[in-house]
Formats: C-alpha cells, sequence, structure tokens
C-alpha cells in the first residue's frame, strides 16, 4: 500500500534525529572537502521547495503587501514555527526570527553554517516559484541574504535574513 | 496496543519538535540526494546515510537517555515495542494494522530472528513522481543493499541498542531493511536479529571505512564498550520496576494472567506445582499472609538497599518506625471495611485454583480487617531486621517528643525562651490532641471518599460494555483530545 505525498500534508513528524542527520551530513561534507556548505544547504531546501509546491502553496501571488502573512504562513504550515517578521529599516531586507527554529537546537562547537539554511533555501524558492507561475503579475524575488543568528552558533534563536527586490 | 505505551507515544508526539511529514521526506531525500553527490555511488549513498542516521539518533538519545530507562530491558520486549520506537524515531503514529511481525524461529539461538512489516512507509512515499527524486535505485549493483529507509533503520537500530545498552542488557539488535516500496517492494520489510556481545563485536568490526568503494571518507563511530557490571544508581533500581513492560502487564493482564505467571514462577524457581507449594501453608495461612508483608519489605529495600541505609541513621528509624505504627492504626480507621474486604476476595480468588481447597477454605475464614493486621505484622518484622527497634517506641511520636525534653535542668533565671521550653511539653499535647482530633474527623470523610472511588470505580469497570465504549475508551479519547490542543498550543 503507497502513501501518497499530498497524504503527508496533513500529518507531522518528529524532526529531533532529522535535524542531528543535518550537522552529520556536514561534517561528512567538509570531510569530503567541500567548502560550499552553505549553497548546498541552500540547494538542498530550493529541491525540497520544488516538490512541495506541487503539493501546496499559501497564495497565488507575493508583493511587497502581503509577503509577510507569506512567510508567516510558510514557516507556520511547513515547520511549524511562530516567527516575528520585520523590514529592515533603510535596507530592501526582511528578516524573520524563529525562536524554535526546526532544524537548529544545539550549539555545536565544530559546526559553521547553521541548519537553517536549509529553510532559507526553501523559502526563497517557494516565493520565486509562485510568481513564475503569476504570469508576470509580480516580479518581487527573495534572495537569502543571511543567517544573522542561529541556535547552532549559540545564540538563543534564528534570524534568518532575506534580500528582496521588486 | 497497551495502555502505558500508548500514553508515551501521545506524549513523544505531543513534546518533541514536529514539522509538516512532507518537509521531513523531502528533506530526508535531500541528504541522500547530498551523499551520493559525493560518493557517486549508489551502495555507497545507502551504507553512509544508514550510519548518519544511526550517528544522529544516538546523539538524541544520549540527550534524553532518561526516558529510555523506562523502556523494557530486552531485546525481544524492545522488538515488542517496535511501534514505540518507531513513534520516537519519525514522530509519526501507525495506523491499526499497519505494523505487523514476523518470528523465525532459531534453533541454535536463544532469541528468534524478527520479521517486521510497515504496509504504508511514509519515507518512500510517492518517491519516483516528482523530477527531483533523482536517486536511481536502479544502479543498486549490491543485493544486500538496503533501500531508501536505510537512514531511518540506522535510527531505529540505534534507538533499540541504545535501550539495551542503558539497561545493561549484553545482547544487541541489528535492524536491516530487507524491502523498500521505492524499490518496487509492496511493502517496508525489516529483519531484525539479536546478538550476543561476541557475536555484536564481531559482527561490527568490519569497519564502515572498508565497505565503501567509492573512496569517500567517513569517520568511524567509537567503539562500544559491553558494562558488565556497573554501579547502579538509585533511577537504575527504580526503573527495574517501573519499566513500560512490567507497568503495562500490571495494567493490562487480568488476575488469570498474573496467576498463571505466579505458577510459572514458582515451577520455573522452586521447581514444584503451586499446589504442592501452597500446601507447605496448610493451617499456616496466617503466616503465609505475614510472609508477603515481610517479602514486600526486603523486596523494596533489595533495590538500592535504600531502607536498610536510612534506617542506620538513629533519628530515621524512630521516624520511620513511627510512621510505620501510625499508618497500621491509621490504615484500618480510614478504608472503609467493605473495600477491605473486595480485597481480600481478590486474594481467595487468586489463591482458587493455585492453592489447596483446604487452604482457600481456611483463608476464607478470615476477615479482610486480618489479612491487614498479618501483612502489617509480617512487615513489622522486615523493618526490625533492617534496624528499627520498636520494642523502644513510645505510644506515639508526641510522647517521644516529650521524654527529650524530660532529662533537662531548670534554670534558676528563666529567659522567655526558657519558659517558652517549658510550656513546650504541654503545646506539643495541645497538637497532638489537635491532630488526633483532625484524624478522627476526617475519618468519616476520608472513608466516604474511598468508599466512593472504590464502589465507583467497581461499577464502572462492570459496567463496561468494551474497552473501547467504556469508561477506558472515554478517558484514552479525552487524553487523545488533550494531547491534541497541546500540539495545535504549541
Amino acid at each position: 500500500m503507497k502513501v501518497l505525498r499530498n497524504e503527508l500534508i496533513d500529518s507531522e513528524a518528529t524532526m529531533n534525529q532529522m535535524r542531528n542527520a543535518i550537522y552529520h551530513l556536514q561534517r561528512f561534507m567538509t570531510l569530503n572537502g567541500e567548502t560550499q556548505i552553505i549553497d548546498k544547504l541552500r540547494k538542498m531546501g530550493a529541491n525540497i521547495a520544488r516538490t512541495y509546491i506541487k503539493y501546496w502553496k499559501p497564495i497565488n501571488l507575493v508583493d511587497l503587501n502581503n509577503i509577510k502573512s507569506v512567510l508567516g504562513t510558510i514557516y507556520k504550515k511547513i515547520l511549524n514555527s511562530n516567527v516575528q517578521i520585520e523590514f529592515v529599516t533603510g535596507e530592501k531586507k526582511i528578516s524573520v526570527k524563529d525562536n524554535d527554529c526546526a532544524l537548529c537546537k544545539y550549539k555545536y562547537e565544530d559546526i559553521n553554517v547553521a541548519g537553517c539554511e536549509i529553510i532559507m533555501g526553501m523559502v526563497a524558492e517557494f516565493i520565486k516559484l509562485i510568481n513564475s507561475r503569476a504570469n508576470g503579475k509580480s516580479s518581487f524575488t527573495l534572495i537569502p541574504s543571511e543567517v544573522q543568528e542561529s541556535k547552532t552558533f549559540g545564540h538563543k534563536s534564528c534570524i534568518h535574513v532575506y534580500q528582496f527586490e521588486y | 496496543m497497551g495502555t502505558v505505551q500508548w500514553f508515551l507515544k501521545k506524549i513523544t508526539k505531543a513534546f518533541g519538535r514536529n514539522t509538516n511529514s512532507l518537509f521531513y521526506t523531502l528533506l530526508y531525500r535531500e541528504i541522500l540526494k547530498e551523499i551520493q553527490e559525493i560518493t557517486q555511488e549508489e551502495n555507497d549513498s545507502l551504507l553512509i546515510l544508514r550510519e548518519i542516521g544511526k550517528r544522529a539518533a544516538l546523539e538524541s538519545c544520549e540527550r534524553h537517555s532518561t526516558i529510555f530507562k523506562f523502556m523494557p530491558g530486552n531485546p525481544k520486549k524492545v522488538l515488542e515495542y517496535f511501534e514505540l520506537l518507531w513513534v520516537v524515531v519519525f514522530g509519526r503514529e501507525l495506523e491499526e494494522g499497519d505494523l505487523t511481525y514476523e518470528v523465525i524461529k532459531k534453533e541454535d539461538s536463544k532469541y528468534d530472528d524478527y520479521l517486521i512489516r510497515i504496509k504504508a512507509c511514509p519515507i518512500c512515499a510517492g518517491y519516483g513522481m516528482d523530477e527531483e527524486d533523482s536517486f536511481d535505485f536502479n544502479k543498486i549493483s549490491d543485493l544486500e543493499a538496503e533501500g531508501m529507509a536505510c537512514g531511518l533503520t540506522g535510527m531505529l537500530e540505534s534507538v533499540a541498542n541504545f535501550i539495551l545498552k542503558i539497561k545493561k542488557n549484553e545482547y544487541r539488535i541489528n535492524i536491516l531493511e530487507k524491502r523498500c516500496i521505492a524499490r518496487g517492494n509492496h511493502c517496508l520489510e525489516f529483519i531484525c536479529r539479536i546478538y550476543d556481545a561476541v557475536e555484536w563485536k564481531k559482527l561490527t568490526s568490519i569497519k564502515i571505512q572498508d565497505k565503501l568503494k567509492s573512496g569517500v571518507k567517513i569517520e568511524e563511530s567509537p567503539e562500544e564498550e559491553f558494562v558488565q557490571e556497573a554501579k547502579l544508581d538509585i533511577f537504575d533500581k527504580l526503573q527495574e520496576y517501573l519499566s513500560l513492560d512490567k507497568i503495562e502487564e500490571l495494567l493490562d493482564e487480568p488476575l488469570s494472567g498474573i496467576k498463571e505467571k505466579i505458577a510459572d514462577l514458582i515451577r520455573d524457581k522452586l521447581d514444584m506445582e503451586p499446589e504442592r507449594f501452597f500446601n507447605y501453608f496448610l493451617n499456616y495461612e496466617d503466616d503465609m499472609i505475614r510472609i508477603v508483608g515481610y517479602l514486600s519489605v526486603h523486596l523494596v529495600n533489595e533495590y538500592g538497599r535504600i531502607i536498610e541505609k536510612m534506617l542506620k541513621n538513629e533519628l530515621f528509624a524512630k521516624i520511620a518506625g513511627y510512621i510505620f505504627k501510625h499508618l497500621k492504626e491509621f490504615t484500618l480507621l480510614f478504608i472503609p471495611l467493605d473495600v477491605i474486604n473486595d480485597y481480600h476476595q481478590l486474594l481467595i480468588e487468586f489463591l482458587d485454583g493455585l492453592a489447596p481447597d483446604e487452604v482457600v477454605e481456611n483463608v476464607k475464614q478470615f476477615t479482610g480487617k486480618d489479612d491487614i493486621t498479618y501483612m502489617f505484622e509480617g512487615a513489622q518484622m522486615a523493618l526490625e531486621n533492617l534496624g528499627i527497634d520498636f520494642s523502644e517506641l513510645k505510644d506515639n511520636i508526641w510522647e517521644e517528643l516529650q521524654k527529650r525534653e524530660e532529662g533537662e535542668l531548670i534554670s534558676p533565671e528563666q529567659s522567655l525562651m526558657d519558659r517558652t521550653k517549658e510550656k513546650f511539653p504541654k503545646i506539643i499535647n495541645i497538637i497532638q490532641e489537635l491532630l488526633m482530633l483532625i484524624n478522627e474527623i476526617l475519618t468519616l470523610p476520608i472513608r466516604v471518599i474511598i468508599s466512593e472511588s472504590h464502589h465507583g470505580l467497581k461499577t464502572a469497570i462492570n459496567s463496561v460494555v468494551s474497552e473501547e465504549e467504556g469508561l477506558f475508551g472515554s478517558i484514552k479519547e479525552r487524553i487523545d483530545t488533550i494531547f491534541e490542543y497541546v500540539s495545535e498550543m504549541k
């Protein structure tokens, strides 16, 4: 009996072990000479978004007016996170603060890249894919800028900063 | 599924960090793809994903090791709790009938092998339908290679063996994915083999690096040390009593099941039939009940010798003695007779069929009150053995406190403090009388409460049509709803 991916949308899974697995993957990458780990993780996130959007999307069009609620919905529905979203004053940037990041919880001394780079890659790709299907009605795009803070580095929460263009 | 297992599953689910299952599955897929990008060799990728799964789960287990101390400590039981392992690792409950077991008999081994089948594998869900599902299972040449769920399998193996390790069991479980839906099989199937310490060392002596053909590097896991005789802390001792399977048996097994277990224990350990064993107590049935009280105290003491250690201190021994005396007095005062008699009836039902008819008849002559008195007498004998000198104790603790004041001299110049001290015995008397009064007043309502809950419970249990329709089913449903609300709040 096969389970279909759309059936998984309505159920939940515990991330504890998977979260640890991301950092073991990073160690494996480093040991084998991989230096572009941030890019790799963001690409993983983008791939997740490309498949995910076939089964669910929060809205048909994203622009500057609704970006905050779209981000809030994506973080809530996919990652089960309640986030605080703010525009960075004077910059074309938006920051998302997650106190309970699904992919970061413990500080690792040997890790330089936060697991939530995957989330940044996924979210940015999600927005890109939504608008690419909107027949040019919105040119709004989100580009992952940086993980400003992360529990992986010992901070109290994770802050994802995206740059936007429109 | 047992009640405790069901409850633990709920807790694990409600308090883990959950995300959407589709995100989990796709992240899992991406990890495999990244490994494949490095190895460029499908067989190796599966081996590495399994290894990463093992390490990830071990890391989690080590952080929350206390929870696992309550799991059963033998490999067969651990496998019987596979559904709970699944929820711990994956956080997603299986549907009714999704998981099935098959035992493969092994004549030359203490433990059999187990085949565990899961009808619907969420890891394989719809794999191959999307462009991004680029890991090609057709390229796998190794016939022994696992499938898509190899990482999950590694996690399950790690959790199972972590439990056995902290329970100081010398056996280990090897879990392998035998069938995979993404590889064209109709279900996910694990084969679980149980090995002793020597066999396990041999099995795990082959380094993961030596199994890889692609030349990629991976850190070796540290070799596991088998702890044969380790110092056990109080918690370790406690969990011997409170492990899941034991609580489950207590909650789920009817009296007949417990009777069978006792009969087997007598046959196994004493090498005699239960009837012959109980025949030794013919006409000494009161002593038989005293022995129960006596053994209960010694049994509790066996675990960590906590009682013995505490009673070495004279003050503690006295306090414990007084508490015991009060408990003895108040048990009969507070617990209504018909409740005690119900338990007496339970004792008769327990003996019926196990003990000779004459023994059962003699026990029938006792009252519930007699049972309690004999039990306390037995327990008192055990406590005397362990260090309480009951002959030294006064009628109650207040007299003991008064006695301590008697030996002191009265100073000619009495301060306020001295005058208060002088009044101390009188104050104690007042407190004693007040407490006794409160006790007397409380006797009736406490009897009512105990009686009411006892009969209420009895009526509720007896009037249940089925487990699901009855009170238990309703409670389960209610707790389910509470956990759902907790999850939603999170």
